[in-house]
């Protein structure tokens, strides 16, 4: 066989084996757009299966007119950041609407690759929305996406061994946390008082925030986005409470390598009182996939959440904003269709759909009042105040480069190998420099 | 390294000139189809390796950001040198190689001398030793990784036993730097070995018997017949290895999940994750590749006196 | 140098428990990964770890255990599967082509740059990959490229050059040139005694050699980090590290797909390890 019939045969059988649709590149020819009336919607994976059921719906309901093709992309949200740079810059459209993360938008729209969406999705829309997943839609005064469902750091307890120790209420402070943490883990042989993300990552970077937030610092000014403004005694508090974490001894030093996972299965081997983690972790409580020693009909009452604390009693508490949005790519030349597919996604009934097949908390307050909603989904109800208290990271062009120098700074932080005082004005001068980085024009 | 003998009888001694005898190869069809022969691996070389790199330093003189190119100068340079990442980077690089290499090297030669011997056995004991060499670094890295859990792993339970560790070991850069180096060395000192076993085999057997007819006993025998006679095999082995732990990427990779930085991980994050260093990262790709040379030229170097000296 | 008696029965016992010592360490991790792919997450989960495996996860499916039927039942890690085997392969082929010819013509023909070209040949393996992945980087966009097989394949060839190379120099010059000598009084031209006496003569050579490019191709890590972009390109070494949804790490999914990359290596490994270790020493320490 010829050597270029050869690789043909190659790659038709890649491409007969990729399970990832028809717009899925045979592995030798860069990846194209779809077929004319079809979209392409790029997204991570779903376990769930609901993703692609409710684009079945959207197809079926449009009878052929639009067909949605869901492209799936890799699981690690950072490898699939990569992937659409790497496609937005060669310039090929690959996609037409993109389930982007929070974090993305600002990064995306700065180079021109998002279709502004301000007229689109009016003002009149956006009034029921929670702020912060609107907030990290906006980008020099324009929308870009549209959220899509809402995540929230949230503290999971141990309500039974609180009440066998005579504790009435969770702690509101940090200061109230260790104590309890220590004083219930000791009493209960318990290896850890707390447990939460201190890894070197993503997951790092949004426990730190929320310490920083909680200690009533800010990262970014709210007003002028270009200016950093860590540098504070207050985010200093915060970072300080962060370092207690493992200093005081209520986490043990492995905390500094705990990302969901690791906090979660501590927690379900029921050897921690507190966790901070995702509205995720309330459904895994019962799993037994994942490995739960919890009982299954008990645990929903030995294990409560509620919000994060803060650092002296009173000040506002802030959740850490995770979750996705919708976005459309500029270049694509089926825009109206596209927003079809998202304003369908955004009905109510989708929404609800999401809510209870998936655990997608709503980005929309109206669901968390709904009270046959809540019957159906009870984590509205639990993650509430969690996701009505969210903020969003920093909003800009080179927020990933952000992200790594605060991961890198969070993490020595937990680990003591800086100062909370070194870490902010590390962090003060690593950022503003990344803020002060030229952002690429992107009409050139 | 030692290289193919140019000499053809007759020719080189006849004090033909250089250009001579070029000519003369491209008079006998032999010949030229030999550089027929070799010219497509020389094109893959230059396309793909020798342009790359002459690219790679334009770039370091520039920045790139978002596909804008600008003249730079040495501002790359100059930033890479300040960034208390990149000096980590050095630091751990440094500490990984000296240890692995020199760790490699006294196991391997050890465990080549113990197979050298000859025992039952000999054959899987070699096959064995060639199994970690074939595996995926990274899938290695990952392997160890899940060893060194502070749940359930048994390298941080048994680490922790015998007090060699206080914490967990994948929460300290530098307790992971040496469990690095402790993958590394399980990993590659079998294929050391083999290596230095290649050049025992072809010691003769009556050098040793001279050696103990004059009353040498195997300490002597080590110093005074092998290591002489090994110091070729020895030089290539330690040039393979220390360059290549010189640029190691995959395994703190995957060890420290992307956390404890090497030159490589450098590079790699500035070129590849972030939006505004992708020059920084190119400038210490440059440094890497000079300093290669410049541990390659001192291991040649070492080899060349020794051949000069064995003359 | 075989059967030299030891001098003392202690120095026997000492010298077969460092062997056995050396063997040990040597498949320590591989069994004990081989442990972590078929127990329950709750063992993984133990403060204490066990060493022998005692409750296997067999829950999903009564003859299989958990952790491979996940990752046999992942259309990405059957997909990378596919891709390791794509880029290895086409790898191996090319540099089979393109370097039994510069091996040929090293080992059989005199010219005068024969041992610059060697040299060169040599030296790429001693060169940093990671020096030109930015400017491929750039240049693989520029041709649109970037997340193909092509993006990998090509830089991995440089690198897998060297290694065929010198295997099969060192297999050709094992090989007495009498009979192509005898083809070429014949009336055989070089190329026709190339692949009509010598490729024939030196088979099982090339298929170590091949064996051994593709090994290498297969490890690579590098450049399959850098230039694929997602789960339709991606090979084993690079999905490995990422066998995990968005917040979960399954550590038995990650130790049965480190098994199942691994196997067919061990296996390869044990069975050709004789022709492995002649060729590879052979090429080394030239």
């Amino acid at each position: 066989m010829p050597r270029r019939d050869f690789l043909k045969a190659a790659g038709a059988g890649v491409a007969g084996t990729a399970l990832l649709g028809s717009t899925a590149c045979d592995g030798f020819t860069p990846a194209v757009e779809g077929t004319s009336n079809s979209l392409v919607f790029s997204f991570g994976p779903d376990d769930s299966g609901v993703v692609q059921a409710v684009i079945d719906m959207f197809n079926k309901k449009m009878g052929g007119k639009i067909t949605v093709e869901y492209r799936e992309m890799p699981a690690d949200t950072g490898q699939y950041f990569d992937k659409l740079r790497t496609e937005f810059q060669s310039g090929v459209v690959v996609n037409d609407v993109i389930g982007a993360d929070v974090i993305w938008p600002a990064q995306l729209a700065a180079n021109g690759w998002l279709e502004p969406l301000d007229e689109l999705f009016t003002e009149e829309m956006q009034s029921d929305y929670i702020s912060a997943p609107l907030d990290t839609g906006r980008y020099n005064d324009k929308i870009y996406s549209v959220p899509w469902y809402a995540d929230a750091g949230m503290l999971y307890y141990r309500k039974d061994l609180l009440d066998k120790n005579g504790i009435k209420s969770p702690p509101k402070t940090w200061e109230e946390l260790y104590d309890i943490g220590a004083k219930v883990a000791g009493a209960e042989g318990l290896g850890y008082g707390y447990v939460g993300q201190g890894a070197e990552y993503e997951g790092g970077v949004c426990n730190g925030c929320e310490f920083v937030w909680n200690g009533g610092g800010e990262i970014q000014d709210p007003k002028d986005l270009a200016k950093i403004v860590i540098d504070s005694p207050e985010a200093m508090a915060g970072l300080e409470a962060g370092q207690k974490v493992v200093s005081s001894g209520v986490a043990p030093v492995a905390f500094a390598t705990f990302k969901e996972l690791e906090s979660l299965t501590v927690f379900l081997n029921q050897d921690a009182v507190f966790m901070r983690n995702w509205p995720f972790a309330y459904g895994g409580l019962a799993d037994p996939a994942l490995g739960t020693t919890f009982d299954p009909k008990k645990v929903y009452e030995q294990v409560l959440v509620t919000t994060l604390p803060v650092t002296e009693a009173g000040q506002e508490n802030f959740a850490c904003l995770g979750g996705w949005t919708f976005a459309i790519n500029a270049l694509s030349s089926k825009k109206e269709q596209a927003w079809e597919f998202i304003k369908f996604m955004i009905t109510p009934e989708i929404r609800e759909t999401f809510t209870i097949d998936r655990a997608a908390m709503p980005p929309e307050r109206s669901f968390y009042e709904d009270k046959k909603l809540i019957k159906e989904q009870p984590l509205l109800e639990v993650a509430k105040d969690a996701i009505a208290s969210t903020k969003p990271r920093p909003i800009h062009p080179y927020y990933s480069d952000m992200s790594l120098r605060m991961a890198e700074s969070f993490n020595e932080n937990i680990k003591s190998e800086i100062s909370p005082q070194q870490a902010i004005s590390t962090l003060q001068t690593q950022m503003q420099r990344i803020a002060d980085t030229n952002v690429p024009n992107p009409n050139i | 390294m030692s290289v193919a003998s140019d000499a053809r009888p007759g020719e080189r001694g006849s004090g033909d000139g250089f250009f001579a005898r070029l000519r003369g190869d491209f008079a006998n069809s032999e010949r030229r189809t030999g550089y027929t022969m070799v010219s497509p691996s020389l094109l893959l070389i230059l396309v793909i390796g020798a342009w790359p790199v002459i690219y790679a330093i334009w770039l370091s003189f520039q920045r790139v950001i978002a596909q804008e190119t600008s003249f730079a100068g040495l501002d790359n340079y100059a930033t890479m040198f300040s960034d208390p990442r990149f000096h980590s980077a050095v630091i751990n690089t440094s500490i990984f190689t000296v240890l692995s290499v020199a760790l490699e090297f006294v196991l391997g030669v050890g465990i080549a001398l113990a197979i050298n011997r000859g025992f039952r056995g000999q054959g899987a004991t070699r096959a064995i030793a060639l199994i970690p060499w074939a595996f995926p670094t990274v899938v290695s890295a990952i392997m160890w990784r899940l060893m060194y859990q502070q749940t359930g792993g048994i390298m941080q339970y048994i680490a922790e036993k015998i007090q060699l560790v206080s914490g967990p070991i994948l929460a300290s850069e530098q307790a992971t730097l040496f469990a690095a180096v402790f993958v590394d060395v399980w990993k590659t000192t079998p294929f050391v070995a083999l290596l230095l076993l290649a050049g025992l085999q072809v010691i003769p057997g009556d050098v040793y018997e001279a050696a103990r007819v004059d009353g040498a006993n195997a300490l002597q025998q080590f110093k005074s017949v092998t290591l002489p006679l090994l110091k070729p095999a020895i030089v290539v082995a330690l040039l393979f290895r220390t360059l290549d732990a010189w640029r190691v990427f995959d395994l703190f990779w995957a060890m420290s999940d992307r956390t404890v930085e090497s030159l490589s991980t450098y590079v790699f994050k500035g070129v590849r994750i972030s939006q505004t260093e992708f020059s920084l990262g190119d400038a210490a790709a440059v440094f890497i590749f000079v300093t290669s040379l410049v541990i390659a030229a001192f291991f040649i170097r070492g080899l060349g006196s020794q051949s000069a000296g064995e003359g | 140098m075989s059967g030299k008696s030891f001098e003392s029965p202690w120095q026997r016992i000492a010298f077969f428990t460092l062997i056995a010592l050396f063997i040990v360490m040597t498949l320590f991790p591989m069994l004990y990964v081989l442990k972590i792919s078929v127990v329950t997450p709750e063992e993984l989960g133990r403060a204490i770890p066990t060493l022998w495996p005692r409750d296997f996860d067999t829950t999903r499916a009564p003859y299989f255990f958990t952790a491979y039927e996940t990752v046999f039942s992942d259309p990405i890690f059957k997909q990378a599967l596919v891709n390791s085997v794509v880029v290895a392969g086409i790898t191996t082929v090319i540099c089979l082509i393109v370097g039994s010819v510069a091996a040929y013509a090293l080992a059989r023909i005199n010219f005068v740059f024969r041992s610059s070209v060697q040299s060169l040949i040599l030296a790429i393996s001693f060169f940093p990959a990671v020096a030109i992945i930015a400017p491929l980087f750039l240049q693989f966009q520029t041709f649109g490229i970037i997340g193909t097989y092509w993006a990998m394949i090509i830089p991995d060839i440089l690198f897998a050059l060297p290694l065929t190379v010198f295997l099969l120099l060192a297999y050709f010059r094992e090989l007495p040139a009498g009979l192509e000598e005898a083809a070429k009084v014949d009336g055989a031209n070089i190329w026709q005694a190339f692949y009509k006496i010598t490729i024939p003569l030196s088979a099982p050579g090339v298929v170590t050699t091949g064996m051994l490019t593709f090994i290498f191709a297969w490890n690579e890590f590098l450049f399959a980090n850098t230039f694929a972009l997602d789960e339709t390109t991606q090979p084993v070494t690079v999905v490995i590290p990422q066998f995990a949804t968005t917040y979960t790490t399954d550590f038995g999914a990650q130790a049965a797909a480190a098994v199942v990359v691994t196997a067919p290596l061990v296996a390869l490994v044990l069975i050709f390890q004789r022709r492995i270790v002649s060729g590879l020493t052979a090429g080394a320490a030239k």
